[in-house]
Parts: structure tokens; C-alpha cells; sequence
């Protein structure tokens, strides 16, 4: 009885979830760095006066500058709309593998990534939404909290991919994942993502051990599902060979993506996440105001 | 190679196998180990990569060299290798194993079957026909069977706890027609038992003989029958051979195995007996069951003890102790010296002796048992205990009724200067008398007696008589103990009979009595027959007695030595049971004569038997190559070093680092409690009531420093479950709903403290005790806490109580509620017409206080020294009360009844004046 009055009692409080609090961490550290460059771009600032016109409401007009002259001047501001940042992340089983390499998950890694991003997003006024809700993308705390909980209380399935749902035009899209499906599919996604008038960047979650393959001796391969084996009398024979095709298919994925027109980062669960989160949001951010 | 020289196999074909282990070799070459497992996500990646080198993984050489050693030894240890000499088999002829397993036998019985295996192996090898002869075991016929039922039957062989029938064996052996000129071998127990000669001789005209003997100083060991004495036992033990120095120890034993004392024996060289002085606690003494040499595992080293071993716990009363000062101790005396050999002894009044425990009292010449005394020992004999009296010249006259039968005034004289009558002998004792059996001495004579009405009872509760036919013992059952009287007195001043043997064994057999035995089974005449209750095997193991064996007859217990009919063992009733041992004091353990035949000596085991070392090292190479292959599949985490070892180290650290702390935060805790006297509360979990205590105890601190010559240090709260409470004389404890329930140790911890005389001041804080239905949320959490507590009856404060007095003279005891009643332990009530006293106290103080005025509230200041709660009234009058009252409790503790005994010092003085 004390546990669900424990809960309940988390519940009433809003608790945040670990993993969101992490997020949360993350996101203010990270915004300390940026935070004068990020104020000026955000929309409340002047970008140009203009003369009135019949169809502009009397309130918009610039009183002030107005009466340096003959004319009305209207004042218009710079990005007047937030921009729509749509996020996905990969919850598939393979994603919830960590390797003695690494302390996280990269499900777990990613889902601090998109709570991270999303809490900079929302801070900085645009409005978030994950792919394949049915909600138009909104902003604030009650955002970040529902993105929280539908990230975190997803069980682990087997959608890789984002599905096809109706996104709002013009937005940008962030994907993180750690790619393992085939390319084909992968450029399937993105190309259906940008047909809907969306741009977007490609976050690459590796586990250390995918990438340097530690393994030595005899060991027998298998796929987290487990339908698949693969059996190597010597796994430091391989090496040199996994390690290429690996290579190349994180370049195949960042040649697709600068092809789309999209960003590429590549990020391994033993390093940083504030690093990958600044050099993200810097993608984001930077997307934003060339748009 | 002379080690190997005696090595041959049991089934050398078996060798041929390690021709397979090339094979095994190869088989295991080209099995790889099973590979580690490592899910990895993108295997994807992983399929179609082929290893540059397709060579199949190897297991290492070094464990397949294992594998093949430890095969090897499987193979090797299967053949059955033998080291020692291997008995070829003289001729093909049958074979004739002579065994003697009497319990002689049974201390090397390991050797004996070992040889016994050893021999039908060989036999069984030439498929000889065996006959198997055990002397012990009574045999009408022999059979000649082959060599493995022979075994399977040999397996069954045990010593027994008799000795051995050679000539019936011998006899039965005469019978038996052989094929050709048998092989005997006659594994003798090296004890005469005066035919060995005889038996070699009649075994030689049989067929060629080989004799087996004990080697020097491994002879048998024999318990004589054990003396008692003050302090124990001392049993004479037996050796046979008298060659050279041999020590050991003999063990007390009680029921259940345990063993309640010890003595070594030495035997020294020439000398085949030595005592052994046992020693034991007067308190153990009657729990001893055996008594058993240690490590000889023989029935003959194991002495039983029966129930006459055991010591009763009786009183002697004479009338003397009661009746004068005078140590005229004649009766007694007698009555010591026929009792101390087997019985405890508690002298004194009949009080004394009773409040002892014992099972028999012995009264020497008490006339009349008087007032409380006879109540006491009528409820002493009804229920269970046994009376022994004896007659005097006190009980001439006007004796009581716990006495078996009506006596007549008067004694009765004969052989005197003025009697007619010459002094009579005993008669034989009759059939329904305990005492049947025991020879009647000519030479007792009775010259005076006490005569009992004649009556139809009096026969056949006259357990002895004079020739006569006058009784000299009566004894009657009441309730469930027994009255027995002696017609004469305990000392020889009436009769010769405490000066004779028969005395000591008419009262032995009495001690018996309280077992709750019929007398007539204490009887051991020559007819009386006895069950068996438990038997001894030959290992000096006791069994419940199989059904074939016949109770025995009270004369044959005596004579007699164990046999198969009657095994050594415990007869009779369960209470008066009689040890039947299997060595007494006839035995004898003269070794055996040297013999015209071939004799040799049991040396143990002859052959060394390799198989199970070798299994034993195969299954530890089985054991290595597992752990080794866990290890080669990576399933066996085996820490790098370095950093292992530095998690180790700092667990290590941190363990000690947090250790010394935590009994260091105790003591110190005990020690601010123990150096200064301190006021205490107990933490109840809510932080504003315990702050709340903090402040009212620290304000009333402050009031005790400037008005009392008791200077309190800073108050202290109270882990209940964790601190000791033993420091402090009064504790403060709120009652708050939220409070957790207690633990049983704070339970047991508060009941200690409230019965060592500290006092626990509990406030309800609701003013609801006592008047207005007290179902408030303080009194339900008083219930539910102290619902388990052990609590003395209540009362209100009475006007005299001594709380009123300690300090203030007060009559409320206003906190910052005003008017609740206050309960402390009920007084006992005043003496009616003891003059009215201005303060009484309990004996102490009492352990619980309880109100619900919320005196820490009235009392608690903060700190700059103002008060924190307002009172009910809000006049100052009330806090001062409530101070007032504070006062007084701590007072209350500290000085417990000496307040109470200051109200007598006008009187006191008064007194003195007086004397004066």
C-alpha cells in the first residue's frame, strides 16, 4: 500500500522520470553556452519597419517612429513563427544493448538526447512533436513532460523506421537511431520525411563495442532477437573486416544524408552527451536561421 | 621398482583400453570448445565476413593432455591396481574360514574383515568352495558355498557381545564332509578362553591351519566391574598380553551419547591391570549410562550401569536435629555409612530435605511428625516419594498415621537381663518382598522391636519378619509413594542388623522404590526373571532387544556370562534395570599359546588398494579441466588484477573506515549519557515533537539549574530501538499518532528499564486521561504502544502520594493543559489504623507516569530563554505549576523512597529525644 501511495504521491508531486531529469541536466548545461547567441534570433527582436498598409491592425503600428515622420510605420519582427521540430527515436530491441564498454544504453542514451534536445527546443520557444502522434506540435513544459513519458513508458518495438504519419510542412526532423537497418529503408524514410517538406538530421547512436569490435577468441555472434548467428573461431580475425564494412556504413549513411540535404552526427555512448547535444543543437539551431 | 614390484591388477584386461586413448586423443582434437556467446546488434554486418584462417579452433594441447591423463587414470583405476603381496592360493581345495566374532574380536574387527575380503577375493578368483565357520554364532550345520555368497554373508558378520563357542563350532565343523583336504583359517580374537590348544589341534587333523593373531599390544581391552566411589568410578581394566606401556581412557557416557567425565588408565609393562579413576560432577553423576574405553569399540570395554548405580537423592532426618542440639548421631551414622556409596545425602529437618528435591526420606526415630512437617511429607509420599522410618524409643508411644500399619504401644524386649525370650533371627524374606533373594546372615539377631497390631493386611505388607513371624519391615502404599517402616531402630542399639551386609542391600533395593517400580520387581532371587530392555551388538552398541531373546533368570544374571540366548545388555523394569555386561570380573584375556601351525598376525590391511585414489585424482583432473573450460569460453570471470584488486582494497577501506565510526558514534552517545545525569525524551519520528521535547526539557533545565542542587546537562532524545535507556532516571515520551509501532527489542528494552527502577514520564498531550471518554488520538497511541508493555496496576495521583511532596507541595499538576488527571503505579494500600502518614511512596518509584497535560509544551523555552507555547489559562500561575510539577517528577526519579522516608524524621528524632 505504501508503494502506490509513494507513487501517487510522485505522481501529484510531477516527478520527473530519471531519465528526463537527466535530460533536464543536460539541456541547462548545455544552454548556459549559447544562451546570447539563442536570444537573438528567437523572433522578439526588430528586423525591419515598413509602411503601413490598409490591411495591418492599428496596434502593430510603431508610434514612436512614426511620429519622426509623415508616415506609419509598421514594426515587423523577425521569425514571428516558431518552427516545428519533429523527433524519432529508434526503440527498437537492439537499441536497449549496452557492450562492458559502456555504462548506458543506447535506447537510454538516445531517449536523454531527444529529452535534452527538446527541453533547448521548447526553451528556446519552438514547438516539438514525435513522429507518429496525433498531435500538432506545441511547446512548453507540458510538452516536454508528455514527450517524457511516451519516450520513457515505450516498450521496445520493432519500429526502426518513423512511420508514415502527417507531419507539418517545413519543419525539420531529427532522427536518432543507431542505423542498423538496411540503407534502402533508411533512405525510404528519409526520402518520404522530406517529400512532406522536411528537413532534417541524422543522429547516429553507436555503442563503443559496435564500432571497435573488442572480441577475442571463439565466440558465436547473435542478434539481440536471437534468430540470427554468427560463429567465429578466432572474432580477432574479423576484426579488421568488420571494422571496415562498419566504416563504410556510417559513411554510406553520411553521404546520404548531405545527398538529402540533411545533417549527419555520429555520436558513441562512452562519450559525452553534452558534446553531442551542442554540436546537435548547433545543427538545429543553425538550420533554423538559415531558414 | 619395489614399489612396483608388488603391483598386479584385479582385472588386467581392462588395461587394453588405453590402447583407445590415441583415439580419445584425436576425439577430442577435433572438438572444439564451445564458444563464447555475445549478443551483438549489428550482426548484420557481421554475416557473410569469412575468418581469413579456416583452421577449426583448437582445444589447447595442455588441456587435452589433461583429458588424457584423467582418462587414464579411469582406465587404470578400473583394472583395480593392488599394491602388497598377492595370496596365490596354495591348492584348489575348499577353504575353511574359522571366525571368532565374540566381542574379543570386535576392537580390530576392521583388520579381520579386511583379511576376511582379501582371502574369499583369492578364493573367489580360483572358485574355491568356502565354508564360512563363526564361532560366536551358534551353528548346527555347515554348508560349503561359493566364493561370492560367501562374501555377501561375510559383509553380514559382526562381533557379538558374548564370547565365542569354539568347541560348538568345532563340533559343527566335525560334521561337515570336504571334497579334498580343506585350507583352514582360523582368524583367531588371540584370547585362550582355555581351548585354544585344543581347537588347533582338532582343526589341524581337519585340514592344513594358518592362525591369525592380534599383533603385540593391539590385544583385546576388558571393563572389570566399576567401584563406586565419592568422587566417581574406579574400573579395574584388562589387558592381555603384558608387553610394554599402553595407555588410553575410559569415558563416562550418558544417555544420549554425551560424555559427562573421564580417566585415563596406563597400563605399565608386565602388569595386564590398571585402574582407571573416573571423575565426575556429584550433579552428572546419576545421568552416566556406560561407562566405555575410548576407540576400543567393544561390548567387553563398555560397562553399563544399572539402575543401582545410579545415587537417589535422599534426606536424613533423625530426632535428634529436631528435637535437641545434642550431636548424639548414632542412628545417622549407620544410615550414612550404608547409603554413601549410592546415594546423595541431605541432612537436616524434614523442611530442608524436602525442599531438596529427594526422592526417599529416611526418618530415625520421629515419634510424631508434627504440624506443618506432616502435611508436608503426606503430600511428599502421595505423590511419589518414598518414606523409610525408622522405630525408637520415640515411637513407643502415640506415633502418627504415616506409618504402614497400627502399632502397638510399647516396644517389646527380648533377650534382655529381665525378658524371657532369647533374641530372634530373620526369617526368609517372603515372595511378594522387594528383599527376596537376599541371603538372611545367622548372625543378625533382634533384641528389641516395635510390634504392630494384628491385622488382616499385616501379612502381606510385612516385607521381612523375625523367626517368629513378628514383622521387622512393613511397608504400605500411599497415594503413589510407599511408607516403609523398620520395626527397629536405624543403629545397632535394638538389633545387629544396621551392623551387617544385608542391611546396606534391604536399603538399596528401598532407594529403588521411588522409581516407581513394584517391590516385587526388585526382587533378584534366583527365580525372578527379568526382560530384556536393550542389548549390546559386539561394538558395545546398544539396540532395542530382538524378539528371540529370553528374559533371564535372576540366578543366571548372576552366574552367568553373556551368551546368544541372553546378549549382553539391560534387563528387567524400566526404572530398576539391572546391567547383564559382557566382562566381569572372571574374565580373562590370557593371549594365545603359541600353536603348531602357521601363525601370522593381522597387519592391517596387507594390500594397499589403488583403485579409489586413482578415481579420486581422475575426478580432481575432471574437476580442473571444467574450470579451465569455463575459463576458455570467458563464462569465468577472472578480474584483471590490478583493478580487482583495488575494488577489493577499497571495500576493505571503506569497511574500515565506516566500522570503528559507527561503534564510535555509539560510544559516544553512551559516554554524554553516562558522565553527566540527564534528562531524556524519546524520539518519536515527528520532528515537531521531538522538537518540542528538546526545548521543554531544555526549559526545564534551566528551572532545575537555578532552583535545585541538581545541575542537568543538556537533554538527550532516544533511539528507542538502538540507544541504552539504562542511563537515564526519567524518561519524557509524547505519545503522537504518527509514531511507527515499537520493535520487540525497544519492547523488551522498556519493560527492562521500568523493572530496574527507571521511570518513564508519558504524556498523552490531550488532557483526556481519566473523566471524558478517552478514546483520543494520544491515549489510542498509548494503547497501541504500550499495549505489549508490561504494566503495573494504575491509580491517580493520590493526595498523599509522594510526587505531591518531592519538592513543591503541589496537588495539580498543570502543563499547558490544566486539569487532566495524572496516573502513576498504585500504592499498596495504607495499613488500616497505622497512623495516617503525610506521603507515602511505593517501594521505589513508580515506572510509568502518565498524563496528558503537555508539559513540554508549558516547560519548553527557546534560546534566548522565552517561552515557546502559551499555556491553556495564560496566566504565568500555570506555567509556574507546570514547572513546579517538573520539578518535583525529576526529583521524584532521582531520589526514589528517600523522600518518602523523610517525612519520618520528626518522629525519628523524636524517638532519640526519648532514649535519651
Amino acid at each position: 500500500m505504501t508503494q502506490t501511495l509513494r507513487e501517487d504521491a510522485e505522481r501529484a508531486a510531477g516527478a520527473l522520470p530519471p531519465l528526463l531529469v537527466a535530460a533536464e541536466r543536460l539541456s541547462s548545461a548545455v544552454s548556459l553556452g549559447v544562451h546570447g547567441r539563442r536570444k537573438a534570433g528567437i523572433g522578439e527582436s526588430f528586423w525591419q519597419f515598413r509602411r503601413y498598409q490598409s490591411e495591418d491592425a492599428a496596434q502593430n503600428i510603431d508610434w514612436r517612429q512614426s511620429a519622426r515622420s509623415q508616415n506609419l510605420y509598421v514594426r515587423e519582427r523577425e521569425w514571428e513563427a516558431a518552427e516545428a521540430v519533429w523527433l524519432w527515436r529508434d526503440a527498437t530491441a537492439g537499441m536497449r544493448y549496452h557492450s562492458s564498454g559502456a555504462t548506458t544504453t543506447k535506447a537510454d542514451r538516445a531517449t536523454v538526447l531527444t529529452l535534452a534536445l527538446a527541453s533547448l527546443l521548447i526553451r528556446g520557444g519552438e514547438r516539438i512533436a514525435l513522429i507518429g502522434q496525433d498531435r500538432p506540435p506545441s511547446t512548453g513544459r507540458v510538452a516536454l513532460n508528455r514527450l517524457a513519458h511516451v519516450l520513457i513508458d515505450s516498450a521496445p518495438g520493432d519500429a526502426a523506421l518513423p512511420p508514415e504519419a502527417p507531419v507539418t510542412k517545413n519543419s525539420q526532423a531529427v532522427w536518432f537511431s543507431d542505423f542498423l537497418s538496411p540503407l534502402n529503408d533508411i533512405e525510404t524514410a528519409m526520402k518520404r520525411l522530406a517529400r512532406a517538406g522536411l528537413s532534417g538530421h541524422l543522429v547516429h547512436i553507436i555503442d563503443p563495442a559496435e564500432q571497435d569490435f573488442p572480441f577475442t577468441g571463439r565466440t558465436r555472434f547473435e542478434s539481440i532477437e536471437g534468430a540470427l548467428t554468427a560463429l567465429f573461431g578466432r572474432a580477432e580475425s574479423v576484426r579488421d573486416g568488420y571494422r571496415a564494412r562498419f566504416k563504410a556504413h556510417g559513411e554510406a549513411l553520411s553521404t546520404l544524408a548531405r545527398r538529402m540535404g540533411w545533417s549527419y552526427l555520429a555520436h558513441r555512448t562512452d562519450k559525452s552527451a553534452q558534446a553531442a547535444l551542442v554540436a546537435l543543437y548547433a545543427h538545429v539551431g543553425g538550420d533554423r536561421k538559415k531558414g | 621398482m619395489s614399489l612396483l614390484g608388488g603391483l598386479t591388477f584385479s582385472y588386467p584386461w581392462l588395461l587394453a583400453a588405453l590402447a583407445a586413448l590415441p583415439a580419445i586423443w584425436f576425439l577430442l582434437r577435433v572438438t572444439p570448445p564451445a564458444p563464447r556467446r555475445v549478443p551483438f546488434p549489428p550482426l548484420r554486418l557481421l554475416l557473410g565476413l569469412d575468418a581469413p584462417e579456416e583452421t577449426p579452433a583448437r582445444t589447447p594441447w595442455w588441456l587435452l593432455l589433461l583429458r588424457i591423463i584423467a582418462a587414464a587414470f579411469i582406465i587404470i583405476a578400473l583394472a583395480a591396481p593392488v599394491i602388497g603381496e598377492n595370496k596365490a592360493p596354495v591348492t584348489n581345495g575348499p577353504l575353511v574360514l574359522f571366525i571368532d566374532n565374540g566381542w574379543t574380536a570386535a576392537h580390530n574387527w576392521d583388520d579381520r574383515q579386511s583379511l576376511i575380503e582379501e582371502t574369499l577375493d583369492a578364493a573367489a578368483r580360483a572358485e574355491r568352495p568356502v565354508a564360512l565357520v563363526a564361532t560366536a554364532d551358534p551353528q548346527t550345520t555347515i554348508d560349503l558355498l561359493d566364493a561370492g555368497k560367501a562374501e555377501r554373508i561375510a559383509r553380514e558378520l559382526a562381533p557379538r557381545s558374548w564370547l565365542p563357542d569354539r568347541k560348538g563350532a568345532l563340533a559343527a565343523l566335525a560334521k561337515t564332509k570336504f571334497a579334498g583336504k580343506p585350507e583352514i583359517v582360523w582368524l583367531s580374537d588371540d584370547v585362550d578362553h582355555g581351548d585354544a590348544i585344543a581347537t588347533s589341534e582338532a582343526l589341524a587333523k581337519i585340514g592344513s591351519l594358518t592362525v591369525y593373531r592380534d599383533a603385540r599390544g593391539k590385544g583385546p581391552l576388558a571393563l572389570e566391574p566399576e567401584d563406586a566411589t565419592a568422587s566417581g568410578y574406579t574400573v579395574p581394566v584388562l589387558r592381555g598380553d603384558s608387553e610394554g606401556a599402553r595407555d588410553g581412557l575410559v569415558e563416562a557416557i550418558g544417555a544420549r551419547g554425551e560424555r559427562l567425565g573421564g580417566g585415563e588408565f596406563h597400563f605399565l609393562p608386565g602388569k595386564s591391570e590398571a585402574d582407571a579413576k573416573i571423575g565426575v560432577p556429584p550433579e552428572v553423576r546419576n545421568q552416566i549410562r556406560k561407562l566405555t574405553i575410548s576407540n576400543e569399540h567393544a561390548a567387553g570395554a563398555t560397562r553399563l550401569l544399572g539402575a543401582d548405580a545410579r545415587h537417589k537423592e535422599v534426606g536424613l532426618v533423625s530426632a535428634i536435629n529436631v528435637e535437641s542440639e545434642q550431636p548424639l548421631l548414632s542412628d545417622l551414622y549407620y544410615l550414612e555409612r550404608a547409603l554413601g556409596p549410592f546415594a546423595d545425602l541431605h541432612k537436616g529437618t524434614i523442611e530442608d530435605a524436602l525442599t531438596r528435591k529427594v526422592s526417599v526420606l529416611l526418618l530415625a526415630d520421629i515419634g510424631r511428625i508434627a504440624g506443618a512437617d506432616y502435611d508436608r511429607v503426606e503430600k511428599f509420599v502421595r505423590e511419589g516419594g518414598v518414606l523409610i522410618r525408622f522405630a525408637g524409643p520415640r515411637m513407643t508411644e502415640n506415633t502418627d498415621d504415616l506409618v504402614p500399619v497400627k502399632l502397638r504401644n510399647g516396644g517389646r524386649y527380648l533377650g534382655g537381663a529381665m525378658a524371657w525370650a532369647e533374641p530372634q533371627h530373620l526369617a526368609p524374606f517372603p515372595d511378594a518382598s522387594p528383599f527376596r533373594g537376599l541371603t538372611v546372615p545367622e548372625e543378625v539377631t533382634v533384641s528389641r522391636q516395635i510390634l504392630a497390631e494384628p491385622s488382616v493386611e499385616l501379612s502381606e505388607r510385612s516385607w521381612a519378619r523375625l523367626s517368629d513371624g513378628t514383622p521387622l519391615v512393613t511397608a504400605a502404599q500411599r497415594g503413589k509413594g510407599w511408607v516403609v517402616l523398620f520395626h527397629v531402630t536405624a543403629g545397632p542399639g535394638w538389633s545387629s542388623l544396621p551392623l551387617s551386609g544385608l542391611y546396606v542391600d534391604m536399603l538399596r533395593r528401598l532407594m529403588d522404590l521411588s522409581s516407581g517400580v513394584r517391590p516385587a520387581e526388585l526382587a533378584r532371587d534366583a527365580d525372578a526373571s527379568f526382560a530384556p530392555l536393550s542389548v549390546l551388538d559386539g561394538f558395545g552398541e546398544m539396540h532395542k532387544p530382538s524378539a528371540d531373546i529370553l528374559p533371564i533368570r535372576g540366578g543366571e544374571l548372576v552366574r552367568a556370562t553373556p551368551s546368544a540366548k541372553h546378549p549382553a545388555g539391560l534387563y528387567g523394569a524400566e526404572g530398576a534395570e539391572i546391567a547383564f555386561n559382557a566382562a566381569n570380573r572372571d574374565t580373562l584375556l590370557t593371549p594365545l599359546p603359541e600353536l603348531r601351525a602357521i601363525m601370522q598376525t593381522y597387519a592391517g590391511a596387507t594390500t594397499i588398494a589403488l583403485q579409489s585414489p586413482l578415481l579420486v585424482i581422475a575426478i580432481l583432473l575432471l574437476l580442473a579441466d571444467a574450470v579451465l573450460s569455463l575459463w576458455l569460453r570467458g563464462l569465468l570471470v577472472v578480474p584483471r588484477l590490478p583493478r580487482g584488486l583495488g575494488r577489493t582494497a577499497g571495500l576493505f577501506l571503506i569497511a574500515l573506515v565506516l566500522m570503528p565510526q559507527h561503534s564510535r558514534a555509539d560510544d559516544a552517545f553512551d559516554m554524554k549519557a553516562a558522565l553527566d545525569t540527564r534528562l531524556a525524551y524519546v524520539i518519536t519520528g515527528v520532528s515537531d515533537v521531538d522538537d518540542m521535547s528538546r526545548a521543554g526539557l531544555t526549559g526545564l533545565g534551566l528551572i532545575l539549574k537555578t532552583r535545585t542542587s541538581y545541575l542537568p546537562e543538556a537533554p538527550l532524545g532516544i533511539d528507542l530501538d538502538r540507544d541504552d535507556l539504562s542511563f537515564f532516571p526519567l524518561i519524557y515520551w509524547p505519545m503522537d499518532p504518527r509514531q511507527k509501532e515499537l520493535s520487540p527489542q525497544a519492547i523488551s528494552k522498556l519493560s527492562d528499564y521500568m523493572r530496574n527502577g527507571g521511570t518513564l514520564l508519558i504524556d498523552t498531550r490531550d488532557r483526556t486521561l481519566g473523566g471524558e471518554p478517552n478514546n483520543s488520538p494520544g491515549t489510542q497511541t498509548l494503547r497501541r504502544l504500550l499495549g505489549k508493555l508490561d504494566l503495573p496496576p494504575l491509580q491517580p495521583v493520590p493526595a498523599d502520594h509522594v510526587l505531591t511532596k518531592t519538592f513543591y507541595l503541589l496537588q495539580t499538576f498543570p502543563g499547558r493543559w490544566e486539569g487532566g488527571k495524572v496516573w502513576v503505579e498504585a500504592l499498596p494500600p495504607a495499613e488500616p489504623g497505622a497512623a495516617p502518614s503525610p506521603a507515602r511512596g511505593g517501594d521505589g518509584v513508580s515506572p510509568v507516569i502518565i498524563g496528558g497535560n503537555d508539559w513540554a509544551s508549558a516547560w519548553a523555552v527557546d534560546n534566548t530563554g522565552q517561552p515557546i507555547a502559551a499555556v491553556s489559562s495564560g496566566s504565568t500561575m500555570q506555567r509556574e505549576m507546570a514547572y513546579r510539577f517538573g520539578v518535583n517528577v525529576v526529583m521524584y526519579a532521582l531520589t526514589g523512597n528517600y523522600k518518602t522516608d523523610q517525612v519520618h524524621v520528626p518522629a525519628l528524632l523524636q524517638r532519640l529525644g526519648k532514649e535519651k
